[in-house]
């Protein structure tokens, strides 16, 4: 039954994404020689979100905005397959391929963007402005490595390019690795590229006006698409994942990676991070392009 | 009047439809009045019948919102002769009758223009519409040299038949000819200005239609005169993926600068026409083509349509004197929503299902450089795109007005509902086009499109289910809004918009908030942005002007109108004659 599958998917996600992000809390706190919050204190935190007495609202736009955001985080959950050759978990995968979830990665800010604009927040506004400069520079070396993916494989289907690794792609195209880590890293937002955010010195970014339930929405869809970005990648370049274990252990090393680039790169400001995205990752990007496509023949 | 034109629109789209269904041709030969060697010709074939679809379709939406506007006798005898002409542009069988049809277009445009237009604007329309029918007209001239006929039917042939020179200035002259009413980048000099300040119930059509009119000459130039499935790398299909990709690019960077709402569409209107005359470069990019022409069209109109609603309640037109109207506006609000999903291409609605089979096009040719490029630029739409519907709908009201205004009438969300439907059905069901657009392929000699059924969109390289997309959409929607409903937690709605998070101090009516408008300023910072929003076409042609004013001045000393100095050069001339006769 294909709704238990994506229970399935779901749940896995939510929980997985939680403990990541508790993960990543503690973690760097010990990279800043603090001992750090509990693991599930993430998740605590969302539940004592969802349980306070009032959220303020502006209005149906501003409802809908964190619900959007969450459709968009789901629904990219939906279309990436957990593993390369299992019936189960591969949800609506066989119903669009990769350019289906490279556009649906970015639903969900569009649509949280309105919820955003509609409360009237000229500081909330400045950090959609933010996000939506640096999405299209962090974007560019991903898709040049991502196209490079799908013309090496003849495929766009993401469980095809996973099961077709016989060495990693990580290691046979290691200049479209590089290039497509970097985005995978402001995708994440992570440091040097999290200015959208700017979660200390700022009293800004696209969160300002959410409070109550909707932050906990936000928090939720937050470790959902952290989780299906990361399955993304692994399908991608670290050569799929054929059970749980597999799936855990490799998205774990990715995601203590990111979680140590952050910790000790400081923060871009936003044009600077885009000219940094569009120059040196692009530019590896394009090389490996070239390399694996000019290569081959 | 009103009710005439919408009468005269029905009947237009009706004649269309009859034709869609049962073919017709007429052909005469004008040697039977003493005009050797010329036979001219009409027909519809399944081509010429898209493109009348979409000016009749199009001609019936715009005439729906003049219902409000209070237009002279004169601007609709306009309308009507331009549609007429444009339906000549598309059924000619010959390039004679086509060249009549361009030509009465780009007139009847300039008068329609002229009525709203400065006199600068009219003066840049003019001139680039001349050049580009000029340069057509030389292009015509010579491809008749080839084989003495003007029928499309024995155009490949009198192609072929021309010296390797001739063929080039061909191809260059009917690019340049096309490339300038596509407002490809460099030559969009006079679009800009024409859209923006052209009357906004016209302002629709000529983003949707007009310049569709380029795109069916170009498919009639690269697949029946020059076949272009013959001719794979050659500096033709490069100067066409090139020219599409850098104007999509530099358009949808220039239109971060803009305030004016009618300039930001008409920037991306460049943009999206880029994507369909790179994708044109391939002969299996046709579907492609097609399928972002018909999407183009559409939401073209109900942008501009819901703009024109904009302007006509608040007579403003620029970000920085609107904001905050969307609980006034809800109706238009969603519809500009739907428009500005679509014009993204994002998953659920219809603009990606063309934008899908451009990208898989260039993913089957292994132009991974141009597809990454493309991905890029249309991602970069997404600030200004969102700067659209934020500038209007979102934000603070920048005026007391403001704060007053109604929903727009009717007979502008008549039009607006009718774009949204048809454009979330053919989001749901992309495969429904998919025989429509068979038949004009098989026309054509061009590979078809797999068709598997009706809610899925099938390429060679894979395909994706629309109806799963937005079905799944919908249900996580649904089950999402559901469970935040559920919560026990209420929701308290703030007291007014001033009820912000605002650094710890209260914000009042002397605040200015709504400064997001201007978002994607600062982007001049970034140093290849800056590059591109520094230079202009227009530095290149006011030098030109410079320099030909520096001319005229000259050429005044010599013909200063003084009758004896006329006298003079008239007597040197002859002189020199003499001599020459001589000798």
């Amino acid at each position: 039954m294909i709704i238990f599958d994506l229970l399935g998917m779901l749940l896995t996600a939510y929980f997985v994404g939680f403990l990541y992000y508790g993960l990543y809390r503690n973690i760097t706190a010990r990279f800043q020689r603090r001992i750090g919050p509990t693991v599930l204190q993430s998740f605590f935190d969302s539940i004592k979100f969802f349980s306070k007495d009032e959220s303020t609202s502006h209005g149906w736009m501003f409802y809908l905005g964190p619900v959007i955001m969450t459709t968009g985080a789901v629904m990219t959950l939906f279309f990436i397959p957990f593993f390369y050759e299992s019936e189960s978990f591969r949800g609506l995968s066989q119903y669009g391929n990769l350019f289906v979830v490279l556009y649906l990665i970015m639903l969900g800010p569009l649509g949280n963007a309105m919820g955003v604009g509609v409360s009237g927040s000229p500081f909330a506004a400045m950090g959609i402005t933010r996000g939506l400069t640096r999405m299209f520079a962090m974007e560019l070396p991903f898709y040049i490595a991502v196209i490079a993916l799908m013309s090496i494989n003849h495929s766009a289907d993401i469980a095809t390019i996973a099961a077709n690794q016989t060495t990693i792609n990580a290691f046979a195209y290691p200049l479209l690795f590089i290039g497509a880590l970097f985005s995978f890293i402001a995708m994440m937002g992570n440091s040097p590229f999290d200015v959208v955010g700017a979660p200390v010195e700022v009293y800004s970014g696209p969160a300002a006006e959410f409070s109550g339930k909707f932050l906990g929405l936000l928090m939720s869809q937050s470790s959902i698409m952290s989780f299906a970005k990361l399955v993304l990648m692994v399908n991608l370049f670290l050569g799929g994942a054929g059970g749980f274990i597999e799936l855990l252990v490799k998205t774990f090393i990715l995601f203590l990676f990111v979680i140590a680039f952050g910790s000790i790169y400081g923060r871009f400001k936003t044009p600077q991070s885009v000219d940094f995205l569009v120059k040196v990752p692009t530019a590896i990007a394009v090389a490996g392009l070239l390399l694996a496509t000019l290569g081959g023949q | 009047m009103r009710m005439f034109t919408i009468v005269i629109s029905i009947l237009t789209l009706y004649g269309v439809l009859d034709l869609s269904v049962a073919p017709a041709s007429w052909h005469m030969d004008l040697a039977k009045i003493g005009l050797e060697n010329i036979a001219i010709g009409v027909h519809a074939t399944a081509l010429s019948n898209f493109f009348a679809l979409l000016v009749a379709m199009s001609f019936m939406i715009i005439s729906i919102t003049t219902y409000h506007y209070k237009l002279s006798k004169g601007f609709y005898f306009l309308l009507y002769l331009l549609t007429a002409s444009l339906m000549l542009i598309v059924y000619s069988a010959d390039y004679l009758l086509f060249f009549i049809g361009w030509e009465v277009m780009s007139i009847t445009t300039y008068l329609l223009l002229s009525y709203t237009l400065t006199y600068k604007a009219l003066v840049k329309y003019i001139i680039f519409a001349m050049a580009s029918a000029m340069s057509l007209l030389a292009a015509i001239v010579i491809l008749y040299s080839g084989a003495h006929s003007f029928l499309y039917a024995d155009a490949h042939h009198a192609y072929t038949a021309l010296s390797s020179t001739l063929q080039t200035v061909f191809v260059v002259l009917m690019l340049f000819a096309l490339f300038v009413k596509l407002g490809m980048i460099g030559l969009h000099y006079w679009l800009v200005d024409s859209y923006s300040q052209s009357h906004d119930f016209f302002t629709p059509f000529l983003s949707a239609v007009i310049s569709k009119m380029a795109v069916y000459a170009l498919i009639v130039l690269l697949v029946q005169v020059i076949d272009i499935a013959a001719l794979p790398n050659t500096w033709i299909v490069y100067t066409l993926a090139l020219t599409g990709l850098m104007s999509s690019i530099i358009a949808n960077f220039k239109a971060l600068n803009e305030d004016s709402i009618k300039r930001v569409l008409a920037y991306s209107s460049i943009a999206q026409l880029g994507y369909i005359v790179t994708v044109l470069s391939f002969a299996d990019g046709m579907s492609g083509a097609l399928y972002h022409s018909l999407i183009h069209t559409l939401v073209k109109l109900l942008l501009f349509i819901n703009v024109a609603g904009i302007i006509y309640m608040t007579s403003k037109s620029k970000f920085s004197e609107l904001g905050g109207l969307i609980y006034r506006m809800p109706q238009s609000f969603v519809m500009l929503l739907i428009g500005i999903i679509v014009l993204a291409g994002m998953p659920p609605l219809a603009g990606f299902a063309s934008k899908y089979l451009i990208y898989n096009t260039l993913l089957e040719h292994g132009n991974l450089l141009i597809l990454s490029a493309m991905m890029f630029s249309s991602a970069s739409a997404f600030l200004y795109i969102y700067k659209l519907i934020y500038g209007i709908y979102l934000g603070h009201p920048t005026s007391k007005k403001l704060e007053s205004i109604q929903e727009v009438p009717l007979m502008f969300l008549i039009p607006q509902y009718l774009l949204s439907a048809i454009l979330v059905i053919i989001g749901t069901f992309p495969g429904l086009l998919t025989g429509y657009f068979n038949t004009i392929l098989v026309e054509l000699g061009i590979k078809q499109l797999p068709q598997e059924g009706i809610s899925v969109l099938a390429t060679q390289n894979g395909s994706y289910n629309g109806f799963i997309v937005i079905a799944a959409f919908m249900v996580v929607f649904m089950l999402v809004l559901l469970i935040l409903l559920s919560l026990r937690s209420k929701v308290k709605e703030a007291k007014d918009r001033f009820d912000i998070a605002y650094c710890g101090e209260v914000p009042n009516e002397g605040t200015h908030l709504h400064y997001g408008y201007s978002m994607g300023k600062e982007l001049k910072r970034v140093g290849f942005i800056a590059t591109i929003l520094k230079n202009s076409s227009s530095h290149f042609y006011e030098y030109l002007s410079k320099q030909l004013f520096a001319f005229a001045t000259f050429f005044r000393k010599i013909y200063s109108g003084n009758l004896s100095v006329n006298f003079n050069i008239a007597m040197i001339f002859l002189l020199v004659l003499l001599l020459w006769g001589l000798k």
